[in-house]
Parts: structure tokens; sequence; C-alpha cells
């Protein structure tokens, strides 16, 4: 403390982040839980949240545990198996972290809706595809590209040194991946299960497009808004939510600490690990091309659909949807996607390298709590946190705050976690000395961090900037309550899209916002040249 | 009277429970070459982190130039530091390095340019500030580091291990530039080390601390032969420590006895002793000479047998048994003669025998 009272400069930056931090992530929090007050009692013995609630679970434990296993398989082949064409598996892997989760549910429509290519076109029926059914299928294909990114992550970090020790004392490969890799990655596996489950359960662009009348508590609480103008009882079944979704990350937190981004490129590890059967890598081999190939048709189909006049019933090619798409109202909202996207993954990153640099260096009582509250967030269901927003900034008296900027804000601190945690990872990395050299040379704390250290953070800046502006183009549940006419945003026309059945364009649409994505992530991959991470994209 | 350039009166820092350093006070005279020694987790370093402002003391009070700076930020103090690992920056050229200083405090360009490349060519690195750290040798990376403190030209400058990362001939030779270059620039310096060859030939002055207290604070000389406590003597360099009892105090001489033999000695100035007291004798091992048994010569001698003894060069070290307890012996320039086996001589020179209270 005697530290900070000697440099007014710390003090200030620290008083900045504290401010912030309670603005606009404590402060829309707690109006959501306080909004429903009395109406909790009312709310919770009227229970039309229990069918929700179950409804979630079950969605949650079949999507997680499908995804999970397809993931496990997906990461165990590229991790362990010498099967070919690997890098292109890795590509498609990242393809699906880079856009909306809910394209997927939107070319499940498209495939086997009641005109689906396949359902209709193919076999020549008009089967109900809404419904649980539905949502775990679209569910398991959305998320195991997360699981996967996720496990590969935990099993690239087991040493293959411990596995060519075991191998060297006679245990087959099977036996050595049995008894060696899984006891020693089980925490990892634990924590990437639990984090799988996260992603199922705050999901509100799948179960939205396909749910029907299947609700889950993201969409009833969605409903209740935009049905009913309901905000208590939304407030109340967000609530629901965000002690689930809590309940899941602190368990994920004891098990394999906060960390919630993974290297995606380069290099899985420096040191070979020990051969397996060529049987088993051709086996996955085999898997990999199955799970591939579904990917490829989710966007397949999405292109197609995007670049036909009313795909599967008239395949004439048009650029039509696209003309739409980039013109009057609907071209504003690309480019407010792309000028909310950069803002706040530049803000969202530098914000957290000052946040993470103040908590990792400072010496100051309190900063476990901060550090707390900037994990928070990755807990926070986007639906939950849209509402906050709503709820704390819809106000009269804010009246004249544009609501872009109130978008860009509630994306730059729904994803702080990320940046802030790669600030901290990258500040470790970095001997305490360099400060201190700084600092006898002359240089105050704030000026050390700027010269020295800042430069020397360019990796954790980029993990920061590219994942949030990955997740602020992608997001739809945060956004959803915060839009005006003006200040509307590519996802939330996709999904307005949607709403009218206008494939064609909403597919057009997606393909733009999963471009942007694509490009951003290129740009800085081509900057960095070579390794970036990238935390998981949210919906 | 000296000029005190640094002083600490009465510093404790605690780590929880433990005192990292315990009550320490000692004086730096201007314009010396000041060095705390001690084994790692004595406290040497958590005192020199204090001087630089890395740590604030609990207790005490340091003083600089007779200022106190205690309140004063680690970055306005004028210690600049040179540190165990460099910490050079690694995203800048070495120039760039030793600019940094002079840049932060706003030295216009020319002057700084000026300054850079009179530092570069000071410490020897006149054709490398184009070079980025990673490219130099460990010692090259050593004297960037003091180069870019010494620009500033500061109070003080704080040295922390700076050799301990080098191999052994680059070190010893390392040592002497800094010796030189302290002395051309009558700069004080403040030198941690645990090495107590290095601390003995850089040091002007010398503090060895234990346990995070100072056991003793003097020249060089005065720590090696007066050292005042057993752990002194045996911390720097080898000695041979016997227990014995002080038999007879006379004129400024005690006869000390131990086992079945006595020795009349010098008592040291500021040693109170009683008849009767446990004292040990201290005997560096080259104060000792070694004798074939039944050689001629004058003085006590000890008859013994040597029991090991290993070639280092330089000199031969013998362990001879005495009475059952093994003395330490070195032998200069052993390849003068055959080297000593079986029963021998060792033969005590009682002026170069020092006395430490048990």
């Amino acid at each position: 403390m005697r530290s900070l009272r000697r440099e007014p400069g710390v003090l200030l930056a620290l008083l900045a982040v504290v401010v912030l931090v309670g603005a606009f992530i404590v402060y829309p929090q707690v109006r959501v839980i306080l909004t429903p007050g009395d109406s909790y009692g009312e709310f919770f013995s009227g229970g039309t949240w229990r069918n929700s609630l179950l409804h979630s679970l079950e969605v949650m434990a079949l999507s997680t545990a499908s995804a999970v296993t397809l993931g496990f398989v997906y990461a165990y082949a590229m991790v362990y198996s010498d099967m070919r064409w690997k890098p292109f598996f890795r590509l498609i892997g990242i393809l699906p972290l880079l856009s909306p989760p809910f394209v997927v549910a939107a070319s499940y429509v498209i495939l086997f809706g009641p005109r689906g290519l396949i359902t209709y076109n193919v076999f020549g029926q008009t089967i109900s595809i809404f419904g649980l059914g539905g949502i775990w299928g679209v569910q398991t294909i959305a998320f195991f590209p997360f699981a996967y990114q996720l496990i590969a992550d935990v099993l690239s970090r087991s040493d293959a040194r411990i596995e060519q020790a075991a191998r060297n004392l006679g245990a087959g490969s099977w036996r050595v991946f049995r008894t060696v890799t899984l006891p020693l990655s089980r925490p990892g596996l634990g924590a990437a299960i639990l984090t799988t489950a996260i992603y199922v359960l705050e999901d509100f662009g799948n179960p939205a497009l396909i749910g029907g009348t299947f609700t889950v508590l993201p969409t009833q609480a969605y409903g209740l808004i935009s049905g009913f103008g309901d905000l208590p009882g939304a407030a109340a079944v967000s609530t629901i939510l965000l002690a689930l979704a809590l309940v899941l990350y602190f368990a994920k937190i004891r098990l394999d600490g906060p960390r919630s981004f993974v290297t995606v490129t380069g290099r899985a590890s420096s040191m070979p690990r020990p051969p397996v059967a060529p049987a088993i890598s051709w086996a996955c081999f085999a898997a990999c091309m199955l799970l591939a190939g579904i990917i490829a048709l989710v966007y397949g189909s999405l292109v197609v659909s995007a670049l036909t006049v009313a795909f599967p019933q008239n395949t004439a090619l048009t650029f039509g949807n696209f003309e739409y798409i980039t013109s009057g109202a609907n071209g504003t909202a690309l480019q407010n996607t792309l000028v909310y996207g950069l803002a706040a993954a530049l803000l969202s990153s530098l914000l957290a390298l000052v946040a993470g640099w103040l908590v990792e260096r400072g010496r100051w009582t309190g900063r476990r709590a901060l550090d707390l509250l900037l994990i928070m967030p990755a807990a926070i269901p986007g639906l939950f946190f849209g509402i906050g927003y709503a709820l704390a900034f819809n106000e009269p008296w804010l009246d004249w705050l544009d609501r872009g900027v109130l978008i860009i804000i509630s994306m730059i601190f729904w994803n702080i976690p990320v940046g802030y945690q790669a600030a901290v990872a990258g500040l470790r990395q970095i001997d305490r000395s360099l400060d201190e050299a700084a600092t006898s040379l002359g240089a105050s704390s704030l000026r050390g961090f700027r010269d020295v250290l800042v430069p020397m953070l360019g990796g954790s800046l980029r993990v920061g900037f590219v994942t949030t502006f990955v997740r602020a183009v992608t997001t739809l549940s945060v956004v959803i309550f915060l839009f005006t006419p003006s200040s509307t945003v590519a996802t939330i026309r996709i999904f307005q899209l949607v709403g009218d059945l206008n494939w064609g364009r909403a597919t057009a649409f997606t393909v733009a916002d999963i471009g942007l994505a694509i490009v951003a992530l290129g740009a800085v991959a081509l900057l960095a040249r070579g390794r970036i991470a990238l935390g998981g994209a949210r919906a | 009277m000296p000029d005190i350039h640094l002083r600490l009166e009465r510093v404790t820092k605690r780590f929880g429970e433990t005192a990292a350093v315990d009550d320490v006070s000692f004086d730096v005279p201007r314009g010396s070459f000041a060095t705390l020694l001690g084994p790692s987790g004595c406290g040497k370093t958590t005192t020199l982190r204090m001087i630089a402002g890395f740590y604030d003391p609990d207790r005490g009070d340091i003083l600089l130039g007779g200022r106190r700076i205690n309140d004063l930020p680690a970055h306005r103090r004028g210690t600049a530091m040179v540190f165990q690992d460099y910490a050079l920056f690694p995203h800048m050229t070495v120039r760039d390095n030793v600019a940094y200083g002079l840049r932060v405090a706003g030295v216009p360009t020319a002057e700084r340019e000026r300054r850079v490349n009179e530092t570069l060519e000071f410490v020897g690195l006149g054709k490398l500030g184009e070079r980025w750290p990673n490219q130099l040798s460990g010692g090259q990376q050593q004297r960037v580091a003091v180069g870019r403190a010494l620009v500033l030209r500061p109070e003080i400058l704080l040295l922390d291990e700076p050799l301990s990362n080098l191999d052994a001939k680059l070190r010893v030779q390392l040592r002497w530039e800094l010796r030189a270059l302290q002395q051309q620039l009558g700069m004080t310096f403040v030198y941690v080390t645990h090495d107590q060859d290095e601390a003995l030939s850089l040091s002007d002055w010398i503090a060895v601390m234990n346990a995070g207290k100072v056991e003793q604070a003097g020249t060089p000389w005065d720590i090696y032969y007066h050292p005042r406590t057993s752990f002194l003597a045996d911390f720097v360099g080898a000695v041979n420590l016997v227990p014995g009892t002080v038999s007879e105090l006379r004129d400024g001489g005690a006869v000390v006895s131990f086992g079945e033999r006595s020795l009349t000695v010098r008592v040291p100035a500021g040693l109170a002793l009683a008849s009767g007291a446990a004292v040990r004798l201290c005997v560096r091992p080259e104060s000792l000479v070694l004798a074939a048994r039944g050689a001629p010569g004058d003085g006590p001698a000890l008859p013994g047998s040597v029991a090991r003894k290993a070639f280092l060069g330089d000199l031969m070290r013998y362990w001879v048994t005495v009475d059952g307890r093994e003395w330490l012996v070195d032998q200069p320039d052993p390849g003068a003669g055959t080297p000593f086996d079986g029963d021998v001589l060792v033969r005590v020179r009682p002026e170069r025998v020092h006395l430490i209270a048990e």
C-alpha cells in the first residue's frame, strides 16, 4: 500500500479499473439479481421455470456428453495418431470457433427442415425436426469443435517424456494412454467437460432457432421479455441460469485454474510422442474425415444457400443476397459489426493488459477480489449479461449515451477475462527484475510498464484482441436486448431474417460475418507470424 | 573520520514470521567498494533491495548522503542496480538499453548520444551498440548491464551477484575490471555476493551476514585474519578451529590448552577472557608448516600423520591427524619437493594463531 501512495499514477489507474469493473461488471449483474425483488416468491411458486430448468439440464447432459466424446476422438487423433491431413483437420477444427454457434442450427434447418435438402428433396419427408432431438444433434455438432480444442490443449500439455519413459518400460501405446496420460490429464479433461457444459448451458441461438416449444432457460428468458415484457420474470430465469453457470465455472477453476484460452495454431509439442499402431491412425483418420465432413456440410450448405435464390427449391445462382446485405440498413449493420468489434477488441485487450499488470505486479490488498471480478464474466451467460446491461443502462438519464457505445462497452467487459488472463500469464513469464531494472534506472512503474513490459506482451495483447473481436462479431445473446435500428449488428439481422424465414439473406449475412472473423484472425496471425491463441467463442 | 555515504540504522525486514533482515546497522564510506557477503538466505539481497527501494523496511532508517530515503520511491533514489541475470531489455538494442535511463530522465538527444557512446567505450562495447541482447555473450551482457547503470552517474551503484552466471575464468577477469572501474570512477559500490573469494579480492569493506544479522564488518584483512565468530572463520576461507581452554593469562597473552597440549597466543584486542574460558584456536591452513619428523626447527610442533592429501595445483592440501583430530595444512608450491606422507610434524607459529571466544 505504501508503494501505491508513492506513485499516484498507479493509484489513479487502479481506481479507474475498479470503477470500470464496478460499473460494467458488478452493477449490471446486481441489477438483474435484484430486479425480481418481491416477485421471486411468486415466481418460484409459479413453477413456469421448472420445465425450462429441466430442459436445460437435460440438454446440457446430453449435448455435453456427445460433444465431449466426439471432441475427444478428434483431439486424440490430432495429438497422438500419425494420420495424414492433420493441417486440414486443424483448419476445419478452427472454423467453428470463428462463427456464431447458431450457424449449425441454420444449416440444420436448410438440410433437414420441413423443406430441407435431405429430408424433403432426397427422402420426400416433412418430419418435425424441432425440439429436444434437434437441439441435441445441433449442439453436438456446434460444440464438439470447442471440446476438441480444449481437450487437445490438455493432451498436448501432457509431458511426452513421461510417455516415452512409460513406453521404454514396456507399456503399449494404449496402455500408456490409459495408465499414464489419462490419469495425469484428469483435471484438465474435467475442466474441458465443465467448460463445454457452460457453452451448452448458455447457448441461446441454437435453441432459439430450432427449439420450437421446447424452451430452455435462455430462450425462456428471451421469450418473457420479447413476448410479455416481463422483465422481473426474465431476470429471475437468468439468475437461475447464472447460478448454474457459476457452479460449473467454480468447479472448473478448482480443477484446473481459470485459464480460458487455448493455443490453436502452431506446433503442439516439440518432442515427438511415441508412435501408435497404423490401424489406430487409420481409424482416427476415418473418424476425423466423418466429423470434418459434417462441418464442411454445415458451412457448405450456408455458402450454397447464400449464393442461390431459394435453396434448395430454386438453386439458380445469384448475388442478390450479398447485394441485399451490403446495402442500406444492412450495410450499416455489417459496418457496425466491424467497427464495434474492432473498438471492443482494441479497448478490451488494452484494458485487460493494464488490469493484468495491476493485479499481477501490484502489492496492494484486495488484489484477489479484483482478480475474481475480472475473470467472472467468463462464467456469465451472454443473455444474462445482455439483460443486465439493458436493466442498468436503458435508463432515461442515460439517453444521451449512444447505444452503439453501450454495445461496445458490453463486448469489452463480457470478453475481458480472456485478455486479462493472457496478460497475467504473459507477465508471469517476464521476470520481475526487468521491471526493477527500469525502476532503478529512474522510470516510474507506469513508465516501466509502458516502455518495457507492454512491448514484450504482444502475444497476450493479440490473444485478447483476436478473441474479443471474434466473439464480438459472433455474439447474439449479449446484444439482443441492447440494439436499436441504427446500432444493429450482423448477428441480430441474421436472427431477424431467420425469423422471417429468409434463408438466402440470413445465410449470406452469416457468411459475411464469418468472413470478418476469418480476415481478422488471418491478419493478426500474419502480423504475429505464427502462434496465436483464441478463447472459446460464445453464443 | 571518513565521509559516510550510506548508512543503515537498525533496519529490520520481516516476511511473515521470519525476519529476513534483523536489526542491521552499518556505515559505508564514500567511494568505497562495499560488499555484503553471506550464505544464501542470510538477508544480503533483501538488504540491497531495501537500499534500492524494492522493499520497504519494517523498522529502521536508510540514509544516503545523510538524507533519509525510506519514503523515496525506488525510481527517484539514484541507486542504479546491476542484476544477477542482467535484466537487459530484450526488445531494445545495446545502445537503447544504455540510453534508457537518460531517456527517462529527459536528457537532450545530443548529450544522451555523447554519454551513451562514452559509456559504451568505457565498458568495452564500442562496436556492439546496434546488437540485440540475445546476440551477446554472458560477459558482454554483464558489461551492458553495468554500462546501463553507470551512464546515469548514480549516487551509488548496487550490484546483486553480477558475476554468478558467468564461467569461472571470465568471472575472475571481470572481477578485476569491476574493481578497476570502481577505482577509476571513485564511486561507491554496494556489492552482494556469496563468493568469499570475490568479496576478499574486490572489497574495501565487507559485512558478513548470517541469519539476517551482520556478524562482522570490516576490511577483508580483518574479516579473514580476525574473525569474531566460528561461523565467520569457517565461512570465509578454510580454517582449523580447535576447541581449547584458557589456563593462564599473562602480559596480553593467553596459555590455551587443548587436549594434552598447550600454546601461548596473543589475545585479540577487544576480546575479554577469563581464566578457564572456552575458546577456539583459529589457524588458517596456509599459516601452518609441515615438516618431516625429527627435522630441525623452532617453535611448537605437533606430531601427526597424513590421513589424506589433495593436489590443488598452486598448493597441496593435507589432512593431518594430530591426537585423533584432523588439521588442515596447506603447502605452497608443491612441485618444489616430494609430497609428505606418513608421520609428520605440524609446526605452529603462535603469532599466526587467532583466538575466538566460544
